[in-house]
């Protein structure tokens, strides 16, 4: 076992992926679409995407435990398409944890290691590493049905985890949990793969869930992947109008290039606004989505070389939460923006009153340009 | 006491209450009939039928040996139609294992109305008359039956098999008759299998013999156990198969016992080799439980 991510190259590739399911009216869903990934050696790489996008499905192609109708998997440069699930070297944690009610918490643990012939002395050590290593050293003798959701949450993970997987499939793993415990296995999940060196692919429909613990995530709608990017590039630099408004807050407004000048943009959008912006290889007359994070719009002027431009709104609601303002606010002709301001914050001088027109200030290098329907 | 545990000893005194239905129900029409044939088996048999009330072991002597007095002989046929009956119990358990077990699964498989259309051909045979259906083999299975029939149309065989009036016949009955008891413990706990439990395992490196015998059995055991005792209890007391399928040559203990009673009027003989059945099927049952429970801990614990 290895640390860190010192290894870029790619434990397992998708390519053309597509799986069908027949619905009951007949007609054909699918629920992957042409998947194309590849995955990197020991990174966090997170699938996320909106409920029946296809990430379970996918999860169990990579498994084997569904089979592809077209598209390829390899591993390591090798074909794993006609490899059965019991001979692929990857553990998957399932939704519903899946433990076995028969068998102790270590006997579960110890499953893989028992079926695969390991001595009993290796096995015994292993399995205690195992569980100590996620804190549940004494519940080793209990049954599955006694254990708290959380905890067996954590007996699925190190089932699959003592068999030193090259891939470790994990769905949904954490949804089942509290919010706080929730937060704290997030943060023990990342640790544990940093410790243990194994790649993980990750499933998640929680975009803030995706945004903390990935590496890289891959944005899915539809059986497609829309984006694969690092957390702040799919955040700040999504590739379509799907990405900017699954992942994080937005505002977000269909709109048409009006000038180009050498990467200044000037953008004419739906509610009559006009927008300053940056991007590269626009013409006049494209078809684009623009997206305006909350928090880049501001009460106070945030001036940028020479130019400050601002929109102008009526504050609708206004809610103070101490570091930062959030405000609900209409346009004259009716268009609805989210501000999450910080610079007026801590002023208290009535700016942001309900009722109000203000002017909110944004910096065009933060505007987003995307092209309409453009995947990456 | 506080509140809570007057509570908890109200219900546990309620619960006691709704058992009384049914253990007098039981009371007196199991064990009062059990009392009279357990002392009856003590009895000495009358001459034309009938008891005369004196202490008589030597029923039981004329079963397995001893005591022997009282103008008893020991018989060894007896308890080889004992034996012979277990065997046809086992085998009829056996093979009523092997038809419904595949078929749970194949069943538990299929969605909505097919499932609910199985389920109802299963059950459908109680509908009609034991005895008529019964009879409905001794046709399908006597020489010049649709079984030979089609064998011999089909060029398989020359002369008719004889399978009527075998022990062969008697097997197939008595595994036409208890299938469904077979099939319904066993499904109902094969559906209660998660099948994302298969999958677990497939997918921690389990080969499909392995998933079998670590995940699969174990966790239907309960339903295989309950199917083999009530498909094996009745096999071993059935007379109506053996009487019409077996003919004058497959006799089992159930045969036996309706011959003491009914025909040689002998009824502390026959209440004796009741007893002796029933002992019998006591112990192999309670034998059988021990042996899975303890068979269920060890699949359930270190290297099973
Ligand atoms: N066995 C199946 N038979 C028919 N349709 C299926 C089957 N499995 C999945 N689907 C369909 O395929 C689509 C993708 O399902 P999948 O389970 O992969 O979604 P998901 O992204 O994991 O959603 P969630 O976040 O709700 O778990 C869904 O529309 C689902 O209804
Ligand atoms: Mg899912």
């Amino acid at each position: 076992m290895s640390g860190g991510s010192e290894s870029t190259e790619d434990v397992l590739t998708v390519s053309g992926a597509v799986r069908q399911f027949q619905t009951p009216e007949g007609t054909w869903l699918r629920a992957l679409d042409g998947i194309d990934l590849a995955i990197r050696n020991n990174e966090f790489l997170t699938l996320l995407g909106p409920s029946g996008c296809g990430k379970t499905t996918l999860l169990r192609v990579i498994a084997g435990l569904d089979d592809l109708d077209s598209g390829t998997l390899t591993l390591e440069g090798r074909p794993l398409d006609d490899v059965p699930a019991h001979r692929r070297p990857f553990n998957t944690v399932f939704q519903s944890y899946a433990l076995f009610p028969h068998l102790s918490v270590e006997d579960n643990v110890g499953y893989g290691l028992d079926v695969a012939g390991i001595r009993p002395s290796e096995r015994r050590r292993r399995v205690a590493d195992g569980l100590s290593m996620v804190g549940l050293g004494d519940l080793g003798r209990r049954m599955p049905q006694q254990l708290s959701g959380g905890q067996q949450q954590r007996v699925a993970l190190v089932r699959a985890l003592v068999n030193n997987p090259k891939l470790l499939l994990l769905d949904e793993p954490l949804s089942a949990l509290d919010r706080k415990l929730r937060g704290q296995m997030q943060i023990e999940l990342k640790a544990l793969q940093h410790k243990v060196g194994i790649t993980f692919i990750f499933v998640t429909h929680d975009q803030e869930e995706a945004l903390t613990m990935s590496d890289r995530i891959a944005v899915m709608n539809k059986g497609r992947i829309q984006q694969l990017a690092t957390p702040f590039e799919t955040y700040h630099h999504p590739a379509n109008r799907f990405v900017a408004g699954f992942v994080g807050n937005s505002n977000l407004l269909g709109g048409r290039v009006v000038a180009a000048d050498r990467g200044d943009l000037k953008i004419e959008t739906e509610g009559g606004l006009t927008l300053i912006a940056g991007g590269a290889g626009f013409a006049v007359g494209d078809a684009v989505d623009v997206l305006l994070r909350p928090e880049f719009l501001s009460l106070a002027p945030v001036v940028v070389g020479d130019v400050a431009p601002t929109l102008e709104a009526q504050v609708e609601q206004a809610v103070f939460v101490g570091s930062e303002i959030h405000i609900h606010a209409r346009t004259d002709r009716g268009l609805a923006l989210m501000v999450l301001d910080r610079t007026a914050a801590g002023r208290g001088d009535g700016t942001a009153d309900v009722g109000r027109v203000v002017r909110f200030h944004y910096d065009p290098s933060h505007v987003h340009v995307m092209r309409t329907g453009g995947t990456p | 006491m506080t509140a809570a545990a007057v509570r908890r000893r109200r219900n546990l005194l309620a619960g006691y209450g709704l058992l009384v239905p049914i253990t007098v129900l039981l009371g007196t029409l199991f064990l009062v009939p059990l009392g009279i044939m357990v002392v009856y088996s003590f009895l000495e048999p009358g001459v034309y039928g009938g008891v005369s009330w004196s202490f008589y072991p030597y029923n039981y002597g004329r079963i397995l040996g001893w005591p022997i007095g009282g103008g008893e002989e020991f018989d060894p046929v007896y308890l080889s139609i004992f034996f012979h009956s277990v065997l046809l119990a086992l085998l009829t358990v056996a093979l009523s294992l092997l038809i419904c077990y595949p078929a749970a699964f194949w069943v538990s498989r299929m969605t909505g109305l097919r499932k609910n259309l199985i389920l109802f051909l299963v059950t459908l045979p109680f509908f009609a008359n034991l005895l008529i259906r019964i009879y409905a083999w001794l046709l399908i299975l006597r020489p010049t039956g649709f079984f030979n029939v089609a064998l011999q149309t089909a060029g398989l065989i020359v002369e008719p098999l004889q399978v009527i009036f075998t022990g062969t016949a008697v097997l197939i009955g008595l595994v036409y008759v208890l299938v469904p008891f077979m099939f319904l413990p066993l499904y109902a706990s094969v559906e209660r299998l998660d099948p994302i439990l298969i999958q677990a395992s497939q997918d921690l490196g389990a080969t499909p013999l392995q998933t079998f015998r670590r995940v699969v059995l174990p966790l239907t055991l309960p339903g295989i156990v309950a199917g083999s005792i009530i498909v094996f209890i009745p096999a071993l007391g059935n007379f109506i198969v053996p009487a019409l399928l077996g003919g004058a040559k497959v006799m089992m203990s159930g045969n036996l016992i309706e011959q003491q009673f009914l025909k040689a009027r002998n009824w502390p003989f026959g209440a004796a080799i009741a007893m002796l059945v029933m002992a019998s099927v006591l112990l192999l049952v309670v034998v059988y439980v021990k042996k899975v429970a303890r068979r269920d801990e060890q699949t359930g614990g270190v290297g099973a």
